[in-house]
């Protein structure tokens, strides 16, 4: 694992995500145990107001779903719903990584980009954090980081991913620390996921949510979120060791869905109000892909310039883990979310042992990756 | 329907002598009249009102304007919890420190009788609604009419009257005259024929109840009593709605009046069954809520708002809660617990709700739960509660002043003077000012002689307070300045908000002043100075019940002070009509 840096980076993001210290006196870190509530998750990746320093150019993909349709069915007057409009929209429901792709897609290719050193090298593929780290990880941004859709905080994936978290209550992701005896350093704590049952409270202002809160775990339907990490705090930031597989609940347009990753970890800055940071891991395509097909209809992705059999082609291109054991092709890319919590008091079930029971602590073993 | 019509049967309905304003003239002509001013029935004094009573043995007969509250419960009682009003009714002036006095001295003006109506007609629709799907609206008639017409588009004078007398009884808190029932169900036939709708009609007329000044005036009417040769008492459906709106803020049910009806009420034993019955149902939550909101001013929390940008964490939901808390934490205490009511001041345990876990924060279960905090916090009692906190403060900062003042007048009936008019606030307000808390800062009204007499009485008080901010979010220090909160109560030292809980506890004005407040509420009413043996009388068995205030309450019911009264004396009221304000701060 890669030196942390307490970076410029996060803390600007902490400031930015600062919640309400309501209870200055009383200190949320109870028992050594301490809970916080996802309320921002977007891709990490870096933008630039002109983009001349990420894509080719300073240009970002022109190619949406509309222009390419319009490019590949011209107005002939013998057009038909199955020769157009059906056979475009099968394109995306049959994804094909191998034939070329007819028109031109803007990759990232700059220097930068948010995330995490996954595995711990300074690789040629690899970006540097914009705090100056090496070693980023996130070829996930490099097939995205050009598509207007995911350029944050404009890009409407973003924005409607942090809806989803205000308006939803499937992708009400909590995590609790456990085993803390000090917020600042601390060489083996325990962090728990669960799936919450509570709405996020908004502060005065609108826009950004309230510490303190008390969220239900939701011991019903929830468990197969239920996943241990074990960790250490160091100079106030956590790093969680991987563990093989995790998932983290997702929704969009009151779609529940999941986002998984191999060799998950998190990599948190602390405060008593709130973690800021990074969720990251080498992201399964196939199911990044559909959890994005079944999310966003064709309109969605115009709005951004996201032509998803394109991004595809690029996804499976860009993929640099896990090969698939007949094709030895890459199933996995590596990426990070990033994240911003607020601290919660999580309540537990009554009989918390049917949760408990159900974690997943199996850690990432470096022999299960194999990268291209 | 005419805007107008309701306002027609008002007039022929209510049909009181006393109602001097409503002539047989157009019904614009007397909507017009109606909503211009008119004059409430005054209190009916009976035939042998010629002498004195006994001083401090009785009190003023009165006639009150229907708060917002006791129509809205008394709605909900008598046609469901589920029908919707917008009331939004004018506020009382408060008067001897109570809104429930200033709603005797309340006339309704142009603006107030077009929200009366607004809400009459409301009501009217709802109860003889048919339902519609498309607009979520509910059937309700079937459940709330007590029968079915023979035809639905016509008169039917035997079903108008099932519902016409047994509503008019309810909403008029006395039997009505057959004669007069007879007016409400010829209205109704005509109405129905009109519209070719029966229950158009019982709307129509309905609606007209409710704007008669008989239902939104409760005027005391008495009779003599042959207890006391020439003097007076209320007579038994005026004590039926005394009672009701001292113990239930609501006018009396079936069950009340029928005691009235009966003769029940007019012996002691009777009186006394009817008080227990009435103390023991669960409509005493919806009274004793009304009578603290109206003791601790939280009418305040109509207009109170906090900066977001100060107080981010405070939103308008939070501070609805707050106050709901408190009066929640009240009845939790005082009568499910059955507690000492001084101990409202010392006691951990407060009601707690999910959203006001952010603030307090503490870990909250769905819904209202008791919390107990534990011997270490600061969050002791109901001064240390985000309610009284927040409302007697300012927008963005604390104020020692406004919370020493309020703990002064609203808990120990104290009188704190007015401000000068020309205070300087520079000092106060320094940006750069070198004095970093609020004690620092209130020091310069301390040593000014012409601020230091009251801000002496109230900031000792009040900086006792100031480990909570504006919005009654702890804090340790303030600007990195630790916050001394130690002060003195009348003579009682204290280091801490709980050394001022328990220093309020002790304070012989803490009991004598609910006393006092639970008296005029009762009546309705300002004190006299001849109240003050009743009002000792009154305090002495509140102390002998070790402070239970259901005690209180059934010992002021119970009273012959309660239903023995005197002729209307408005030119008493003038003495308790003093303005408070707030010395500057």
């Amino acid at each position: 694992m890669a030196r942390i840096k307490t970076s410029l980076l996060f803390a600007a993001a902490a400031l930015a995500a600062a919640p309400i210290a309501s209870h200055a006196a009383e200190s949320p870190l109870k028992d050594g145990t301490i809970g916080y509530i996802i309320t921002d998750l977007h891709w990490a990746g870096y933008k630039t107001p002109d983009a001349k320093a990420e894509c080719p150019g300073g240009k970002v993909n022109p190619w949406g779903p509309r222009e390419q349709f319009k490019a590949l069915y011209p107005d002939d007057g013998k057009r038909t719903v199955e020769g157009t409009h059906l056979a475009f929209e099968i394109g995306s429901w049959f994804p094909d990584a191998d034939t070329p792709d007819r028109f031109p897609f803007y990759e990232a290719q700059g220097k930068y980009s948010a995330g995490l050193n996954l595995d711990g090298k300074v690789g040629p593929n690899d970006f540097t954090s914009p705090d100056g780290e090496p070693g980023i990880d996130n070829q996930l941004f490099r097939s995205i980081g050009c598509v207007e859709n995911y350029r944050p905080p404009e890009g409407t994936t973003t924005f409607y991913a942090n809806k989803a978290i205000m308006e939803e209550r499937y992708n009400r992701m909590l995590i609790e620390l456990t085993g803390v005896e000090n917020l600042s350093n601390d060489s083996d704590v325990t962090v728990t996921m669960y799936r919450g049952l509570d709405e996020l409270v908004a502060d005065a202002t609108g826009d950004r949510y309230v510490s303190g809160t008390t969220m239900r775990i939701d011991a019903k339907w929830g468990n197969k979120f239920v996943q241990k990490f074990k960790g250490k705090i160091v100079d106030g930031t956590l790093i969680t060791e991987p563990v093989a597989f995790g998932q983290i609940p997702w929704s969009s347009f009151s779609l529940p869905t999941t986002q998984k990753f191999h060799d998950m970890r998190f990599q948190l800055r602390l405060r008593p109000e709130s973690a800021v940071g990074y969720i990251g891991g080498y992201v399964d395509v196939e199911n990044w892909y559909w959890q994005t097909m079944k999310s966003e209809s064709t309109h969605h992705q115009s709005n951004g310039q996201t032509t998803l059999n394109s991004l595809y082609k690029v996804l499976r291109k860009n993929a640099d883990a896990y090969p698939d054991p007949v094709t030895g092709r890459n199933t996995a890319i590596s990426g990070s979310l990033e994240a911003k919590f607020v601290q919660t008091f999580i309540v537990h079930p009554p009989t918390d042992n049917k949760v408990a029971s159900a974690a997943t602590t199996t850690p990432a073993s470096s022999q299960a990756r194999h990268e291209r | 329907m005419n805007a107008a019509t309701p306002a027609k049967y008002a007039g022929k309905i209510s049909g009181e002598p006393t109602v001097k304003c409503l002539r047989p003239t157009p019904y614009a002509a007397l909507a017009g009249l109606l909503i211009a001013g008119c004059s409430a029935p005054a209190p009916h004094t009976g035939t042998a009102a010629k002498g004195t009573a006994d001083a401090g043995q009785s009190s003023p007969a009165s006639r009150r304007l229907i708060t917002e509250e006791q129509y809205l419960n008394t709605i909900a009682h008598m046609f469901g919890p589920d029908i919707e009003v917008i009331a939004q009714f004018a506020p009382m002036q408060r008067t001897d420190g109570l809104l429930g006095v200033g709603a005797t001295q309340a006339g309704v003006p142009a603006g107030q009788m077009v929200k009366f109506q607004r809400a009459a007609r409301q009501v009217a629709a709802q109860v003889v609604s048919s339902g519609n799907v498309a607009l979520h609206i509910p059937s309700r008639q079937d459940a709330l009419i007590p029968c079915k017409p023979a035809d639905a588009t016509a008169a039917d004078d035997a079903c108008a009257r099932m519902f016409l007398a047994g509503t008019a009884r309810l909403l008029y808190r006395r039997p009505v005259a057959q004669e007069r029932v007879d007016q409400f169900v010829a209205e109704a036939a005509k109405a129905a024929t009109l519209s070719h709708n029966f229950y158009t009609g019982l709307g129509m007329v309905l609606e007209g109840m409710l704007l008669s000044p008989d239902v939104l005036f409760i005027t005391d009417r008495t009779e003599p009593d042959p207890a006391r040769p020439g003097q007076l008492r209320l007579d038994a459906y005026s004590y039926a709605s005394r009672l009701s709106l001292l113990l239930w803020n609501s006018f009396p049910d079936d069950r009340v009046l029928k005691a009235a009806e009966s003769g029940e009420l007019a012996t002691a034993k009777g009186r006394k069954r009817v008080v227990e019955m009435m103390l023991a149902s669960p409509r005493l939550e919806e009274g004793m809520r009304a009578f603290f909101d109206d003791m601790l001013a939280f009418d305040s929390f109509a207009s109170l708002s906090k900066d977001p940008a100060a107080y981010p964490g405070e939103t308008g939901i939070t501070l609805t809660a707050a106050r709901e808390q408190t009066l929640r934490t009240i009845y939790y205490l005082l009568v499910t617990k059955n507690l000492d009511y001084r101990d409202l001041f010392t006691s951990r345990t407060m009601l707690m709700s999910p959203i006001l876990g952010t603030v307090y924060g503490v870990p909250t279960a769905p819904g209202w739960q008791p919390y107990t905090f534990p011997a270490d916090s600061p969050r002791v009692g109901l001064l240390t509660q985000i309610s009284f906190l927040a409302v007697n403060a300012h927008p963005a900062r604390s104020s020692a002043t406004r919370r020493g003042k309020a703990l002064r007048e609203l808990l120990l009936c104290q009188h704190v003077p007015l401000p000068p008019p020309n205070v300087d606030f520079s000092a106060l307000e320094d940006p750069n000012s070198a004095a970093k808390t609020a004690r620092d800062r209130l020091d310069v009204h301390r040593k000014n002689p012409v601020c230091a007499g009251c801000h002496r009485i109230t900031d000792p008080i009040g900086l006792a307070l100031e480990n909570f901010d504006g919005a009654g979010q702890y804090r340790a220090a303030e600007k990195g300045v630790a916050i001394d909160a130690s002060g003195s109560l009348d003579g009682q030292a204290f280091r801490d908000p709980a050394g001022l809980g328990q220093a309020l506890h002790d304070h012989p004005s803490l009991p004598s002043c609910l006393v006092r407040r639970a008296y005029g509420y009762a009546i309705g009413s300002p004190l006299k100075e001849s109240d003050t043996e009743i009002l000792a009388q009154f305090t002495q068995q509140f102390a002998a019940s070790g402070y239970r205030f259901r005690d209180l309450l059934q010992t002021i019911a119970l009273s012959p002070a309660f239903y023995q009264v005197t002729p209307a004396a408005r030119a008493t009221t003038k003495e308790a009509n003093a303005k408070t304000q707030s010395p500057a701060e």
